[in-house]
């Protein structure tokens, strides 16, 4: 804890805090959704399986843009700004 | 000697409007607190417009700049108008969090319908943002561009999931945190006091490592704390500039 007041530090520290947390809520998203899904459908229990896989891959894709610094943006376009000028 | 007894909630002032419970709570009370502290650091603070600062009017002076800093790099120059927005829920967030820590007061940031109320404001505000601001358009956000069509059936649900998953981490994340913490400051003063009542002087001293660990833990406590806040904070920041840009 040293070195955490300079500005690197302390986003790196944050993008830790972060990143944890995104592949769970992206799951309890998911399989709330398909749950919901078979109630309202009544298709016991493939809203839950399918809904399950697609909140597994949206918690990946999630990881992957907050470690890439892409931020949260939906989509693959890149980071917004003159900063992405020089990657494409 | 329970460590979840501190997220209880008391009913101080029962309050029944139409069968529901809006009975002003613990939870409530420190609320109260955390809003007038923040109203009395920046309205008492700034009380003096000097340009030579006092203490506490440096400290409004921090927090405004840090807060503004983080809007500006983060959410883009047009996103200059919510600045309010975003600086109102920094400090209730922050010194919530903070308040949490003096023994004996109540965390209100550790129930996670609190800060899901808060991540689920931010989630609409920038929704409504982005469909104000572009219209159906905005709908784009969950098709990216130069991908084959093939794929849309798979990716499309992805992304809505992705983004309806937004309010949902920020909000676990706060209240994760903020319970882990205070439990775990709890079991461990626990250990001591549970060891001196079993094992008398011998247990008192054993207890001594029990505590130095707390000692830490409350120094690592206050950087999650304001960390937390940053986080909130540098997301919301995140998702306006999202809706603002549309990239």
């Amino acid at each position: 804890m040293a070195g955490g007041d300079d500005g690197l530090s302390k986003r790196s520290i944050g993008l830790a805090f972060r990143i944890g947390i995104e592949m769970v809520a992206a799951m309890i998203v998911g399989v709330g959704g398909g749950m919901l899904l078979d109630n309202w459908l009544g298709t016991t229990p493939w809203g839950l399986i399918g809904m399950f896989f697609l909140g597994a891959g949206a918690g990946i894709v999630n990881v992957y843009r907050a470690v890439n610094g892409i931020g949260y943006a939906p989509g693959y376009r890149k980071e917004p700004g003159p900063k992405s000028g020089p990657e494409q | 000697m329970d460590p979840l007894h501190q997220f209880q909630i008391q009913r101080y002032l029962p309050i029944n409007i139409g069968g529901l419970d809006a009975s002003f709570s613990n939870s409530a009370l420190y609320m109260v607190i955390t809003v007038a502290l923040i109203t009395g650091l920046i309205v008492y603070g700034m009380r003096g417009r000097a340009l030579v600062p006092s203490r506490m009017q440096s400290l409004a002076e921090l927090f405004y700049e840090f807060v503004a800093n983080l809007v500006r790099d983060n959410a883009g120059p047009d996103a200059r108008k919510y600045f309010p927005f975003v600086f109102s829920l920094f400090m209730f967030i922050m010194v919530g969090n903070l308040i949490g820590l003096v023994p004996g007061s109540f965390t209100f940031t550790s129930h996670i319908i609190v800060t899901f109320g808060l991540a689920l404001t931010v989630f609409v505000f920038v929704t409504l943002l982005g469909l104000i601001k572009h219209g159906f358009h905005f709908f784009s956000l969950f098709m990216p561009s130069g991908v084959p069509m093939a794929l849309a059936p798979i990716l499309i649900p992805i992304e809505i999931l992705s983004y309806l998953s937004r309010p949902v981490s920020l909000s676990i994340r706060l209240f994760a945190n903020m319970m882990a913490g205070h439990t775990m400051l709890k079991v461990f003063g626990g250990f001591s006091v549970l060891l001196g009542g079993a094992l008398g002087g011998l247990g008192y001293t054993v207890g001594i490592l029990p505590l130095v660990i707390n000692i830490a833990l409350v120094g690592f406590e206050i950087l999650v704390a304001m960390l937390q806040a940053y986080v909130f904070t540098i997301l919301t920041c995140l998702y306006i500039r999202d809706a603002l840009e549309l990239h």
